[in-house]
């Protein structure tokens, strides 16, 4: 009898660490019945493939927002790296090459973010926000604000080809992110994230380097949006200085929902999977509803304050 | 390196905070194995001196010697590179962390896999519940620290600075939230770490009686100023009182 309590305890407990996961499934099903088409096989393959997107924005977004900071510049860098990596293939780079580029840039960009932020103290918001607008305005300029189409096949793989059922880019999700949980959990400055996140003077105090782990968290970020960039642009065919705009609201409230404190230091990053996920599926739900271009704006703000929301009235019942 | 003078020299510290002189000119020297009682009234610059001591402020002027050898502490993994371990007054812990993580945080144990490492996590929970037990406390190592009594979170400062193996221990105000026994037992504790091993230590402490017990020598501070240097046996508890007071 007290073992079943005990099982039933330690389930109950397992299971409110991923509730993010319950939550998606939940409302994956409870919209089943109202939308059927998403218990096609084809449809949710389409969740799933979509929902990278978002999922890789929110992992970057998930990293500096376990040191307590935030990045707004995700989705100007989702568009300025492999806008980079296409520019440097035009003048002959080879497409390996120039999708190392594309990461790299995204890299940097984090880095410059990260030395900017630790070492002059400015704002994360202010700075990401200015380098959101920067980086946004040099592929505009690059582009004269048209899309970029006409990409090499080879770099379009990762959005074309299919293994078995499955679309390549659902197993590159899976091991980039996977990539980015054991780095998190497993590493000693993946740890050193949730610490300065918790307390950033004991961290320095006790040795912890703590600008470092704050410009390694951006830089991270910089490389999911990357990769989240270059994923999006292999899918779509093209890149454009607007091309991920539409994903900086989903890709904050998705950590949030997931359970990442706004103010650092907590939060497991598989539900930010989850998270994402939840996110996609609402848009996708919204657009299937024919909702139009402007209330889907709306709907974006809304996600935001539903996330918000449910982080504060989860810390009011666990007193965090 | 053994009979190559003092284990730490401290030569003319000076530290200004703005207009506030919390160290003026302070020197003294401490032998290897000895234990330092430090006692001053509050804002006599104990703290500020631990500090520089562990790396996480620099002195405004002055040297510091290591067995004979000019040394700076750069910054707090610096000064725990060269042998010096330290519980803060303050304690420092990530409140919303887990114990285990606290009792390791700045120094973890890693195993290789490959050319990768990763966190031993396994061996950092065993080795801290093996090193609180050592201590006669047990409690839940996988608890955040913020659900601890005080008297908890502060063996956690206290044991992980000692558990760190340094050549120089630091403890600042480390008593203060324990209760009358477990007082006695890391006096104990500290007293036969320091027997056995030779562990060079430096307390500081209100209480006086445990600074009598506990060190072989005693210096009184006053408003950043040495006022008194010697042995223990050299100095009644009321004389440390006139000289901490003005
Ligand atoms: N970071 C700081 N900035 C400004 N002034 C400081 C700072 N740290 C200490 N001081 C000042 O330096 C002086 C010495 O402080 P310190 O903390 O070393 O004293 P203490 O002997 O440890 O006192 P207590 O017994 O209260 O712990 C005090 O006047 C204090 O106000
Ligand atoms: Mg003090």
């Amino acid at each position: 009898m007290k073992s079943a309590r005990y099982l039933f305890g330690a389930v109950r407990a397992k299971s409110m660490e991923y509730y993010t996961w319950l939550l998606f499934i939940g409302i994956y099903l409870a919209t089943g019945l109202f939308v059927p088409t998403l218990f096609i096989p084809a449809t949710f393959l389409n969740v799933l493939v979509q929902g990278t997107t978002v999922g890789l924005l929110s992992i970057g977004m998930a990293f500096v927002m376990l040191v307590g900071e935030i990045d707004l510049s995700v989705v100007a860098v989702a568009s300025f790296a492999p806008m980079a990596g296409i520019l440097a293939w035009e003048i002959g780079l080879p497409v390996p090459a120039a999708i190392l580029l594309t990461l790299l840039v995204g890299v940097g960009v984090g880095l410059f973010n990260g030395l900017l932020i630790t070492k002059l103290r400015i704002p994360s918001l202010v700075q990401t926000c200015a380098m959101w607008w920067m980086l946004a305005g040099i592929v505009l300029v690059a582009t004269r604000g048209m899309a970029k189409a006409g990409l090499p096949n080879s770099w379009m793989q990762l959005g074309r080809v299919f293994i078995g059922p499955i679309p390549l880019l659902v197993f590159f999700f899976i091991i980039v992110v996977s990539a980015a949980v054991i780095f998190a959990r497993r590493t000693v400055t993946g740890r050193r994230l949730y610490l300065v996140g918790g307390n950033s003077e004991a961290c320095s105090a006790m040795g912890i380097p703590v600008d470092r782990i704050r410009i390694i968290a951006f830089m991270t970020s910089g490389l999911f949006s990357a990769l989240a960039g270059y994923a999006l642009s292999a899918r779509m065919g093209f890149v454009s200085a607007r091309f991920a705009v539409e994903w900086l609201m989903p890709a904050i409230a998705a950590p949030v929902i997931a359970g990442l404190s706004l103010t650092g230091g907590r939060g497991n990053l598989i539900n930010v999977v989850a998270g994402a996920y939840l996110v996609q599926l609402i848009v996708i739900v919204v657009r299937a509803g024919g909702v139009s271009g402007y209330s889907y704006e709306f709907v974006q703000g809304l996600l935001v304050f539903i996330a918000i929301l449910v982080d504060t009235v989860r810390r009011r019942v666990t007193g965090l | 390196m053994a009979g190559s003078g003092p284990m730490l020299e401290v030569k003319n510290i000076s530290k200004n905070f703005g207009k506030v002189r919390a160290l003026r000119s302070m020197s003294f020297e401490l032998e290897k194995g000895k234990i330092l009682g430090l006692v001053g009234d509050n804002g006599a610059g104990k703290s500020t001196l631990l500090k520089i001591l562990s790396g996480d402020l620099q002195p405004s002027a002055g040297q510091i010697y290591l067995e004979s050898k000019a040394t700076r502490f750069k910054s707090p993994a610096d000064a725990m590179k060269k042998g010096i371990a330290i519980a803060y007054q303050f304690l420092e812990l990530v409140d919303i962390a887990k114990v285990w993580e606290n009792f390791f945080m700045g120094r973890e144990l890693t195993k290789r896999i490959g050319p990768l490492a990763f966190l031993d996590v396994q061996r950092m929970k065993y080795l801290t519940a093996e090193a609180i037990a050592k201590y006669g406390h047990t409690f839940d190592i996988e608890r955040e620290v913020r659900e601890l009594s005080g008297e908890q979170r502060q063996i956690i400062a206290v044991t992980r600075a000692i558990e760190a193996n340094p050549e120089i221990l630091l403890l600042d105000e480390s008593f203060t939230l324990l209760s009358l026994d477990g007082r006695k037992d890391i006096v104990n504790f500290l007293g036969e770490v320091n027997k056995k091993i030779g562990i060079t230590m430096i307390i500081v402490s209100h209480d006086l009686e445990l600074i009598k017990t506990l060190s072989h020598y005693i210096m009184v501070l006053r408003a950043g100023e040495k006022m008194f240097f010697g042995h223990t046996d050299k100095i009644s508890i009321d004389q440390i009182v006139k000289y901490m007071l003005p």
